[in-house]
């Protein structure tokens, strides 16, 4: 399992999830869930611990797992290219800090078009925006729209999805708490009726 | 020359074709004949439309193109694919790509490479469309919403309707002069159930026709009783995010005693298609723009509505009327334009509508005993052939002194009246095992209860033998030295095989693909073709694997004509407004030709030569 996170501090909700010209943002709204997140805590922290706060990132290193942290987008094209990373922290610095306009929005859909050509089937991806979120990955039981999330549940909500305990204490609430995670291959079609439809109406046969 | 104008029609049969000509129906034809010339012209192994016009627009046998058939198998699974084009998806984020299985260069290429423009209507196998210099509208080869080469929906009142083979049948109930019922889209692969969209129809027995309210486009359209109606743009939601939108149009059959309703497979709306269809990606829907909505799956003709019984012979004409139209509209709005290159527009529709009147040419035909015989409809491919005369007229006007015309038909049309079981004869030869205790007529589709281990070869497509081959297919058994022996052996026994019902020859002959074939995709190739005589066929259930009882059967389908028989036997047409070597002109041959055209050097792989030098 790879973990994906896009953070574009700028985007708002209220444009993100209503252009319907969006349409890699919406394929993956549609396969996994999304919503609003309120403002409370921080997403990448996992736990606060007496002197120290425990950052997403750092749960992962402590797990050996291959962590890269970057705002430049040539580093991501490459750590994308390649593929040695685990665990994939993006923090679009080329956008506008705020009020993105239409085409601002438009380059996101676009940059991620690119994003997705490049991952296995087995990433887990967190498309964060400045109060909302998409998250989808096989395993994910959840979907459709979330609501009542929190930032801080980002966090121990990937950890969770991504197969790890969570610490004893958390900053916020995981959502897959105490649910079954999917089954990855339950997404594959029943290939011999595909079939007949795909040869249907031929004439000679 | 500057200019090269082509048009194609699919199928046209050249003994009807002379015949009309002998006795002055064609008279655009003629006309060009007497310009130029006429010739048979040579097609492929196997004469089919995919085939031959790939080895059209490559100028190579299909070793060189990769496309033998309508069907290729999947040796994996041995289970039949389509062998057009194929989905891949890199991964579970990301959109299917459809990747043209059409390989070589098409001519085009080396037009665009040296600035020649082409215009190219509807060429076949060219999905997803060619990046050419120029203008190119996809044709056979795209699908319809579902995926599929077309899956239409029946409404009815009646209780004891069953949907047959791609269809979908619906009942539906009449309250109070009104009928709620869906438009069937695409398959979710998730769920695996039907993203529908809501209509709602309202019956106005005293004027014969229904109007169907939607959230569509238009919102209120009318349908006259047995007359297919204007198109209706529909929207699926297949998601809570996405959605997709499709054209269909409707065709009422009855309102009393029974409901009844046609609806045709959706097809790709032009302006946001599901996948590319045409090059530039806009063009499709510039067109539309100009020449209103049009058919834009593969398969225009609903020639499956008609074989199940859910419109009849004179609205499938009707409908056949209804795409010549469209697709003239379309030539005269490019022709009006073009000044030079490389003009071509494909009119399907000869072939589609012989394939489903030929039967009413021969009152004994066996497909007229279920059926019925329309003496009516006796001369319908010939009256169709002369709607085709006067497009050819219409195109005439375009050509200059500094143009190249040309008229093809990329094979002939014969009668289908006996097919052949090749799996049982593969299986009665001990070349094809059933599981133990299985008998033909035991085992459906998709070699079901074929036991692999003892089977030596099978057939799939129309009229494709492959052998069971060790390394090759999943659970081969032949090694190269066996696998030469069981063709050696099947090519003995099943040449020259005779019918003894019918007391006739129905395979002329078996080829080995060496012998038809050479180049890069050889290997993609069936390792044997059987060369049917006039009249026979593969029966229908052989393309997709099945082993039914008996050697032969009687075609009873309305599809009562076909040309996938010994290529020798169905040639095509060939005319051009200029004197060309007319001694056997293969297919092969144009490329070269229009190249040379423009001065444009034919490529290493270009098979023919130019027929104008």
């Amino acid at each position: 399992m790879n973990v994906l996170v896009l953070n574009f501090p700028g985007a708002e909700r209220a444009a993100l999830f209503t252009d319907e010209r969006l349409e890699n943002l919406r394929r993956l709204m549609d396969m996994g869930c999304f919503g609003a997140l309120n403002a409370a805590g921080e997403w990448n922290v996992l736990a606060r611990q007496e002197n120290h706060t425990l950052t997403l990132m750092e749960y992962f290193q402590q797990a050996d797992k291959l962590c890269v942290e970057t705002t430049d987008p040539v580093t991501l094209r490459e750590k994308l290219s390649v593929g040695d990373w685990d665990y994939l922290q993006y923090t679009a610095a080329s956008y506008p800090a705020e009020a993105w306009s239409a085409d601002d929005y438009r380059r996101l859909d676009r940059d991620l078009g690119e994003v997705l050509q490049e991952l296995s089937d087995d990433t887990l991806i967190t498309i964060l925006g400045r109060d909302c979120f998409v998250l989808v990955s096989a395993v994910n039981p959840l979907s459709g729209e979330y609501s009542g999330g929190s930032a801080c549940d980002i966090a121990p909500t990937l950890v969770q999805l991504a197969g790890f305990p969570l610490p004893s204490v958390t900053e916020g609430k995981s959502w897959v708490e105490g649910m079954e995670l999917n089954n990855a291959a339950g997404l594959t079609a029943d290939e011999q009726q595909i079939l007949r439809d795909r040869l249907s109406g031929l004439g000679y046969i | 020359m500057n200019k090269v104008i082509v048009i194609g029609l699919d199928g046209f049969e050249p003994k009807i074709a002379e015949a009309m000509m002998a006795r002055g129906e064609l008279p655009n034809l003629q006309k060009v004949r007497e310009q130029g010339g006429y010739a048979r012209l040579g097609t492929t192994y196997s004469a089919q439309t995919p085939v031959a016009w790939s080895t059209y627009s490559t100028g190579t046998n299909p070793g060189g193109h990769g496309i033998f058939d309508f069907l290729s198998r999947d040796p994996k699974t041995y289970l039949p694919v389509m062998a057009l084009s194929r989905y891949e998806q890199k991964n579970a984020f990301v959109l299917p790509k459809v990747v043209n299985m059409r390989r070589g260069t098409p001519f085009w290429d080396l037009l665009s490479a040296r600035d020649v423009p082409s215009t190219i209507l509807r060429v076949p196998c060219a999905y997803p469309p060619d990046q050419v210099k120029g203008r190119m509208l996809s044709g056979v080869g795209v699908p319809d919403l579902r995926g599929g080469f077309g899956t239409p929906t029946f409404y009815s009142t009646r209780k004891d309707l069953h949907a047959d083979q791609s269809e979908k049948v619906i009942a539906v109930r009449v309250e109070g002069e009104r009928v709620a019922t869906q438009v069937i889209g695409p398959r979710d692969p998730k769920t695996k159930s039907d993203h529908k969209f809501d209509i709602q129809i309202q019956i106005l027995r005293a004027e014969n026709k229904i109007i169907i309210s939607s959230q569509g486009q238009p919102d209120k359209l009318e349908v006259q009783l047995g007359k297919w109606s204007k198109w209706l743009k529909v929207r699926f939601k297949v998601g809570m995010m996405q959605s997709v939108a499709g054209i269909v149009r409707f065709n009422l059959r009855q309102i009393e005693p029974e409901f009844e309703l046609y609806a045709s497979p959706v097809n790709f709306e032009t302006e946001e298609p599901l996948f590319p269809i045409s090059h530039p990606k806009e063009y499709a829907h510039e067109l539309a723009m100009k020449i209103g909505r049009y058919y834009t799956a593969g398969m225009a003709e609903d020639h499956d509505g008609l074989n199940l019984n859910r419109f009849d012979e004179a609205a499938y004409l009707d409908q056949c009327h209804i795409v010549m139209r469209e697709r003239r509209r379309m030539m005269e709005y490019e022709l009006g334009r073009f000044e030079r290159g490389y003009f071509y527009c494909l009119y399907d529709t000869p072939d589609r509508l012989a394939h489903m009147f030929w039967r009413f040419r021969e009152a004994d035909h066996p497909s007229n005993r279920p059926h019925g015989y329309n003496v009516e409809f006796a001369n319908a491919i010939e009256e169709h052939y002369r709607e085709c005369d006067a497009i050819v007229g219409e195109a005439l006007k375009a050509v200059d002194d500094e143009t190249l015309f040309i008229v093809l038909s990329d094979h002939g049309m014969n009668s289908f009246r006996r097919g052949l079981n090749l799996n049982t004869w593969l299986y009665e030869n001990g070349f094809l095992a059933l599981k133990p205790g299985v008998q033909p007529g035991e085992s459906g589709d998709f070699f079901q209860n074929v036991d692999w281990d003892n089977t030596k070869a099978f057939a799939l497509g129309l009229g494709c033998i492959f052998l069971n081959l060790k390394g090759r297919e999943a659970n081969g058994i032949l090694n190269a030295e066996a696998a030469e022996q069981t063709r050696e052996q099947i090519v003995r026994g099943l040449s020259g095989l005779v019918d003894a019902e019918r007391g006739a020859v129905a395979v002329r002959s078996v080829v080995r693909r060496e012998q038809v074939y050479s180049g890069p995709y050889l290997e993609e190739a069936p390792d044997l073709l059987v060369n049917f005589s006039e009249g026979y066929r593969v029966s229908w259930d052989t393309p997709l694997g099945g082993v039914p009882q008996g050697l032969f059967a009687d075609n009873h389908k309305r599809w009562g004509g076909d040309h996938v028989i010994d290529p020798a036997l169905v040639p095509g047409v060939l005319f051009m407004n200029r004197k060309f070597r007319a001694d056997s002109p293969n297919l092969v041959d144009l490329a070269p030709t229009i190249l040379n055209v423009f001065g444009v050097p034919k490529n290493a792989e270009m098979e023919g030569s130019d027929l104008l030098s």
